[in-house]
């Protein structure tokens, strides 16, 4: 066959091509060189085209040293830099005129490596060249491979498309069917044709790719399975070029287009195997075949549908008439359909999404009698972040969803999928405050209670970014001047600031209650107390940061174990964000005092700030602890029975637990030669100023701002004197 | 320190403002939320739990020979069905049938033989499909039309004139479906949530693949569950005086290792009699026909309740124990794995809008 022999006659040469290219390659440089010394006058390169637009017809090759010198120069530059536009040009009419018979047509075509674009002038002469007739049926094979190959780089195809009719016919040549595969226009016709040919030769790959195209472009009229074990149909007669073409592109600094991209992917898609609960994969994107015809002809738009868009420049160009897939699933598969599902308006396809979503989670996590995703929990696995990837993409849940995870938690055993799950929960939009408890309190606090310190540390985690997902929706969408926001996911719902804040509010108070619970069962464990405090580092600035006038103080249960916490990291962040609180409530105040129009922070909020504070202030700078009206009291006579000299003392910033070391560390410092250690010495004024100041160059920045802001030290006071700021 | 903008504060009504507003509004909307008591779906899943219709109506003899052609309902008794429910089609058209029976054995036919290309317009294919509306069927006027599919092929070895035979069938209905739910859906949807498919098992998923490429719908298994079947014991047993049950035959399975199936077949007249003395409170009570024809769930309860403790004083094996998986009458009979089998077809319409709330039950959205 003279498909067969042309492929063997191409691989054959191919060594040769890339002996020639490597050495130009390594060339190349000298080459430069060389060119830039001369002038364009006497350029060889120049010179050698002259030679091949001028040679006349029934000059004979062999022997001929001219054409053999020319040839390799111009062979030089194509695989080194690519030919120009004219030189192709110039070097296609040589070799498809035959003006030196047949023999050199085919290693001029193989040197054809466009530099930036070709001409459409010069296929299309080429083309009619093909009509002549002479051209041996391999070259004319190679020919349209050159075609195809370069296809993208041509710089207008309008009258090729004219000529598209004139191409088709070499599909009944046998050997050339393989090829044409460009994307002009789909006629009726030549799918009958083409399915004609298919009774003919049987089940060619290269005939099914041609088909399964028209599938794509004109669904209405083909329909095609494609079987799972499909080849590739074309790519293997472009590899030729290829290679030489991307090694010239990447030397010239330019991107390789993809033609084929598409239409292979979708297909690699449909061929993805079958299991028997195949709820977990996303559809293809396959376009629409009943249209709705009158009122697109209406507004005389073409739709074009998604799938035969490929890259961002082009969805951007079609962005006004872009036709959804038939399964809107199949958006999420994509990322170039995410790009545009995140402008999708239209309430029904975004249900459809829905729909299928949730029915997908809903067969796949609840419905399944067989234990579906602990089963396959790789592809489950895989599903959900896929999800996520979206939602994180999108910055939004699907109500679908949400939904879902109502019902999923409470039957979640707080392991399967942990990290997808939480992943997917601290995605959903406000809830309403009222529904708070429901939906969310009841069976996170079941889960939370009986789970390990990992899973509690990862909801922690997960209603920390729930709780930042929602500020900065307030943030972003709330900016308007009337109270009501439009803060729910539906426009229907007008979620009020009110409600809104009551949402927060009741959010908050019940990560407060789990984490004081949490704290104790885990016996204030670091790594927790740390999760704890990110989420308090998140609500103390939502005045400043978020512009939500609104302030919820710590519980105790959560404040007292961060302060006698026995890592000095954890008192430092409760010391920032004790100060984060204090800057939040000042400028709330200043704000209500200077617009009269109070938002009203509750006393309640001022007293339990300042309560903290004096707490904090007593206990570490002024070891003061034990001291009747703080919130520790133990009794007189249970603290003269410990046996703790000073037990007053014990948590100042010398002794206590998390600072002791750095106590000592200082006092060895500043006392190197003492054999004694009394560290209750520090407390002098200047060494407990010294010794403050070196804490504070620790890194403790937290501890620096807090001081700064509610300690105003009086020096001329003998120990360390310090006052909390009354409002 | 910048103050940021707070919505207290009343922001100047310029030019950008608007827009924002626009902006987020049109960009809010495309996400709905479940939750809200306005949500345009009002059947909010996560927050309403849709449950089954705690009363319903008696079944009545529908005379819907009258209504529905006798050829159709015909294909439509007397044969086992698996159920599936479906998610609402999108741009589903009842006068584009001829067009989906075309595309449909052309997809038939190009997955039967996997990589040959079919022509959508030729009839070239083995496999005819045809697609019809069961008119009459639907009880309101929020229903959609029953949409009956039929698939005819020529036996391998037939001969040239044999007529090509029905080797599939199925059905997608909608039966007194939630009329709330089905206004709340936007225009463009058909909701035909109970599928019925009966033939070779490669034809159904066909099918419904077909379905699901076209108008972007999801098919999952709908089993009757145990309080469905109790529905059905129960109203099947109300007909006995109108049409003979001949029996009431129910499949246990008790959860013991090895597990027990128990076939508890009852006497027809026995059973109604039982019945009888569960509703005489209420036909004494009510002068009301509309009154007297509705059923509660209670009924039902009591109703099986007493068919267990018979079945208790002489085994003593409390079925309470164990799960209901068949229930089955000369009326019909259902299956718990979700076959159901409609051997009457005057009661066929209360049959269905049971199981057409099932389905319903099943939406995610």
């Amino acid at each position: 066959m003279a498909a067969t022999i042309n492929m063997s006659d191409s691989e054959r040469s191919s060594p040769n091509d890339q002996s020639v290219s490597s050495r130009s390659s390594n060339r190349s440089l000298r080459v430069a060189e060389k060119e830039r010394r001369k002038n364009e006058a006497e350029d060889p390169f120049v010179l050698a085209l002259k030679y091949f637009s001028d040679v006349e017809a029934g000059t004979p090759v062999y022997g001929n040293d001219d054409f053999e010198r020319n040839l390799v120069l111009v062979e030089k530059v194509a695989y080194s830099r690519g030919l120009p536009p004219e030189a192709i040009s110039i070097m296609l009419e040589f070799a498809m005129s035959l003006r030196m018979g047949s023999a050199p047509c085919v290693r001029v075509l193989k040197c054809l490596i466009p530099a930036t674009v070709v001409p459409q002038e010069a296929v299309v002469r080429a083309v009619v060249w093909l009509g002549v007739g002479k051209i041996p049926i391999s070259t004319q094979v190679l020919f349209i491979k050159w075609v195809l190959t370069i296809f993208d780089m041509i710089d207008t195809k309008d009258q090729l498309r004219a000529i598209y009719g004139f191409i088709f016919s070499y599909v009944t040549e046998e050997n050339l069917v393989s090829l044409i595969h460009c994307f002009f226009a789909v006629r009726v016709f030549r799918v009958r044709k083409l399915l004609e040919l298919q009774s003919k030769l049987g089940r060619q790959p290269f005939l099914l790719h041609l088909l399964s195209l028209y599938k794509v472009f004109c669904p209405e009229l083909v329909t095609l399975s494609i079987p799972s074990r499909m080849r590739s149909g074309f790519r293997n007669h472009i590899s030729p070029w290829k290679s030489a073409l991307i090694a010239v592109q990447k030397r010239n600094g330019s991107q390789i287009a993809s033609s084929m991209g598409l239409a292979f992917t979708t297909m690699d898609k449909t061929s993805s195997r079958k299991r028997k609960h195949c709820h977990l994969e996303f559809p293809a994107l396959r376009p629409v075949v009943n249209k709705e015809a009158p009122t697109d002809q209406s507004s005389g738009r073409k739709m074009v549908p998604l799938v035969q868009l490929h890259s961002f420049a082009e969805l951007l160009e079609n962005m006004h008439r872009i036709e959804l897939p038939a399964q809107m699933g199949s958006l999420l598969g994509s990322s170039l359909a995410l790009q545009y599902l995140d402008c999708v308006q239209d309430e029904s396809a975004l249900l459809r999404l829905n729909f299928w979503l949730g029915y997908t989670l809903h067969e796949e996590f609840l419905f399944c009698g067989d234990g579906g995703a602990t089963q396959n929990s790789e592809e489950a696995l895989q599903f959900l972040n896929k999800l996520l990837s979206a939602h994180h993409f999108l910055q939004e849940g699907f109500s679908s969803s949400e939904a879902f995870l109502y019902k999923f938690l409470n039957v979640w055993d707080g392991s399967l999928l942990r990290p997808q799950i939480l992943g997917l929960l601290s995605n959903i939009p406000v809830v309403p405050s009222s529904q708070i408890g429901r939906l969310l309190s009841e069976p996170l606090m079941q889960l939370f209670f009986t789970s390990s310190l990992f899973f509690k540390c990862g909801l922690m985690e997960c209603l920390n970014s729930m709780l930042l997902k929602w500020l900065t929706w307030h943030s972003v969408y709330a900016l308007e001047d009337d109270l009501d926001i439009s803060l729910n996911s539906h426009t229907s719902i007008n979620m009020t600031l009110s409600g809104f804040k009551d949402s927060v509010m009741e959010l908050v108070r019940f990560v407060g209650r789990l984490a004081s619970v949490g704290l104790q069962i885990e016996g204030c464990h670091s790594l927790f107390l740390s999760f704890v405090l990110d989420f308090y580092e998140t609500v103390c600035d939502t005045f400043l940061k978020y512009g939500l006038p609104l302030v919820v103080m710590p519980p105790s249960g959560v404040f007292y174990p961060a302060l006698l916490a026995t890592d000095p990291i954890s008192v430092d962040r409760l010391a920032y964000i004790m100060h984060r609180y204090k800057v939040n409530l000042t400028s709330a105040k200043a704000q209500e005092k200077q617009t009269k129009q109070a938002f009203h922070i509750s006393r309640q909020t001022f007293h339990e700030f300042n309560h903290y504070v004096v707490v904090m202030v007593s206990c570490l700078w002024n070891s003061k602890m034990f001291q009747p009206g703080l919130d520790v009291q133990l009794g007189e006579e249970l603290l003269l029975k410990s046996n703790v000299p000073q037990f007053w003392t014990s948590f100042d910033l010398i002794h206590h637990p998390a600072f002791m070391s750095y106590a000592v560390d200082f006092h060895q410092k500043c006392w190197p030669g003492k054999k004694d250690m009394d560290l209750s010495s520090i407390k002098h004024s200047k060494p407990w100023s010294w010794y403050l100041e070196y804490l504070f160059t620790q890194g403790y920045d937290g501890l620096k701002q807090f001081a700064q802001s509610n300690i105003s030290r009086q020096l001329t006071a003998g120990d360390g004197q310090g006052d909390t700021q009354q409002r | 320190m910048e103050r940021p903008q707070n919505s207290v504060v009343r922001t100047p009504p310029n030019s950008t403002a608007v827009q924002r507003r626009s902006k987020s509004k049109s960009y809010r909307q495309s996400y709905r939320s479940c939750l809200g008591a306005a949500s345009r779906l009002g059947l909010t899943p996560g927050l309403t739990a849709r449950r089954l219709n705690s009363s319903r109506r008696a079944l009545k003899s529908h005379i819907i020979t009258e209504k529905v052609n006798p050829d159709h309902l015909a294909l439509l008794v007397k044969r086992e069905w698996r159920l599936s429910y479906i998610t609402p089609l999108h741009q589903f058209r009842h006068t584009q049938l001829k067009r989906y029976s075309r595309q449909l054995s052309a997809f038939i036919a190009a997955e039967k033989q996997q990589g040959v290309a079919v022509e959508v317009e030729g009839s070239q294919s083995g496999f005819r499909v045809s697609f019809s509306v069961v008119q009459g069927l639907a009880a309101t006027d929020d229903d959609a039309e029953t949409v009956l599919i039929q698939i005819f092929s020529r036996p391998v070895f037939a001969k040239q004139d044999e007529p090509q035979k029905s080797v599939w069938s199925g059905w997608l209905t909608c039966i007194n479906g939630n009329p709330e739910y089905l206004q709340s859906l936007p225009k463009g949807f058909t909701s035909l949530p109970l599928f019925g498919g009966s033939g070779a098992e490669v034809l159904t998923s066909l099918v419904k693949s077909w379905f699901q490429q076209t108008f972007d719908c999801c098919f999952g298994p709908l089993e009757i569950n145990h309080t469905s079947l109790q529905w059905l014991a129960a109203l099947w047993t109300n007909c006995h005086t109108e049409s003979n049950l001949q029996h009431l035959k129910m499949i246990w399975t008790l959860p013991v290792v090895p597990p027990l199936q128990i076939t508890y077949t009852i006497n027809p007249q026995d059973a109604w009699e039982l019945w009888m003395s569960v509703r005489k409170d209420r036909l004494e009570k009510t002068e009301d026909e509309e009154e007297a024809g509705s059923i509660d769930i209670e009924e039902v309860m009591r109703f099986v309740q007493g068919l267990k403790s018979h079945f208790y004083r002489h085994f003593r094996l409390d079925l309470s124990a164990g799960n209901l998986n068949q229930v089955s009458t000369a009326l019909g009979s259902a299956k718990f794995s979700g076959k159901i089998k409609i051997s009457n077809s005057r009661y066929m319409i209360t049959t269905l809008t049971l199981l057409t709330e099932c389905a319903l039950l099943k939406m995610p959205v």
